[in-house]
């Protein structure tokens, strides 16, 4: 990663998939830890503009530090970051989470239940702990 | 080889960093769910770029419209780009204006602006949907066995009501009712008319059968109202 990461916020990318809850998940997780957890140290992107190859974010994904979050196996957030030239120093599955919710009833790909929400705060907080990671090793090579 | 109806595909942009993402998002899976449920599909477009050759394929094997969530337009160029041509395209920014400044990117800020323009954009998508459909001629079984469509996007169950002593189903009724709720429109018969209307945008009704749905409906409504009262 290049220096010019250093001062650029994590970028956490998640699949969004439309077509389960698991894609919902890896959304509201990605605005947990966005909007609450870490709103200093990380921010969102478009995945849709990767798709696109939009200049800006491509060049985006290839001088900061990101951390994608999907929903199933096929990896799309992580997959288009490395297609457009990027590294996921993460990529966070959220099928995994769920392993600690067995038997959970989390929802719909349209709304989350507690349950749900439980997986999404997971989810977030294992963003939040490599996001935090990321940032100290800045601050050592600084 | 008989011919069939054809599905029109439908492509959120979905993106992350403005409202009108989490709304193209929604509006897309309510049309799914609820206004156009046997008519439609949907894919993730990061899948044309990650996805197989059958998922690429999507907008060769489907009329596609794209809903984008800005004027970048990225659901429409991405698909144009890796898959195929579009038959529609909404931007979400010119049909709602200013008014989706008021919503959020998370389902934990919605609020009635949020759910508001939800149903306002499914409207419009449903509408591009019937368009579409009627410019396209139907296709054969044959080639829609090879399309690739989300198998999550399965109609919602339909609540059933009883019509000239036979039961009918309204596909999504659970979600009609949940609406009128949210806009708070009594279980009585002041608010028989308004249940009416809502039910009316997604299913026919015959003049002549108003009277009938009416009653069948408040009764439902009803219903509905009381499990979510001793719900809560």
């Amino acid at each position: 990663m290049s220096e010019q990461a250093n001062d650029k916020p994590v970028l956490v990318i998640p699949c969004s998939g439309i077509g389960k809850v698991h894609g919902l998940i890896s959304r509201e997780a990605t605005y947990l830890v966005a909007d609450e957890m870490a709103p200093k140290e990380t921010d969102t992107l478009c995945l849709a503009l990767l798709v696109k190859r939009d200049p800006e974010a491509v060049d985006a994904v290839k001088t900061q530090h990101c951390i994608t979050i999907d929903g199933c196996p096929k990896a799309c957030a992580e997959k288009n970051v490395e297609m457009a030239g990027g590294h996921a120093a993460k990529a966070v599955q959220v099928t995994e989470a769920f392993k600690k919710h067995r038997g959970a009833k989390p929802g719909t790909a349209t709304d989350l239940t507690e349950d749900g929400w439980a997986i999404a705060r997971d989810v977030a907080q294992e963003v939040v702990d490599e996001a935090s990671r990321l940032w100290r090793e800045r601050k050592v090579q600084r | 080889m008989s011919a069939e109806l054809t599905k029109v595909g439908i492509v959120s942009c979905s993106g992350e960093a403005i409202p009108e993402g989490t709304v193209s998002r929604l509006a897309t899976r309510r049309v799914l769910e609820l206004l156009r449920p046997d008519k439609t599909v949907t894919i993730c477009l990061p899948l044309f770029l990650a996805g197989n050759e059958g998922e690429r394929n999507f907008a060769k094997t489907h009329p596609t419209i794209t809903v984008d969530g800005c004027p970048k337009q990225c659901a429409r160029w991405g698909t144009e780009q890796n898959s195929g041509p579009v038959s529609g395209a909404l931007v979400i920014s010119e049909i709602l204006g200013t008014a989706a400044s008021g919503c959020s990117r998370s389902l934990r800020g919605a609020s009635q602006s949020d759910k508001e323009a939800v149903w306002t954009v499914a409207e419009h998508i449903a509408a591009e949907v019937d368009r579409v459909l009627a410019e396209t001629a139907p296709v054969s079984s044959d080639e829609l066995k090879d399309g690739a469509e989300c198998a999550c996007s399965a109609p919602v169950p339909g609540g059933k009501v009883t019509i000239q002593g036979a039961p009918v189903t309204i596909p999504g009724l659970q979600l009609i009712f949940q609406q009128c709720l949210e806009r708070l429109i009594p279980a009585d018969d002041s608010g028989s008319p308004a249940v009416l209307d809502a039910v009316k945008i997604y299913h026919r009704i015959l003049q002549e059968e108003e009277p009938e749905y009416s009653t069948a409906l408040l009764k439902a409504y009803g219903e509905f109202c009381r499990e979510r009262k001793s719900g809560e």
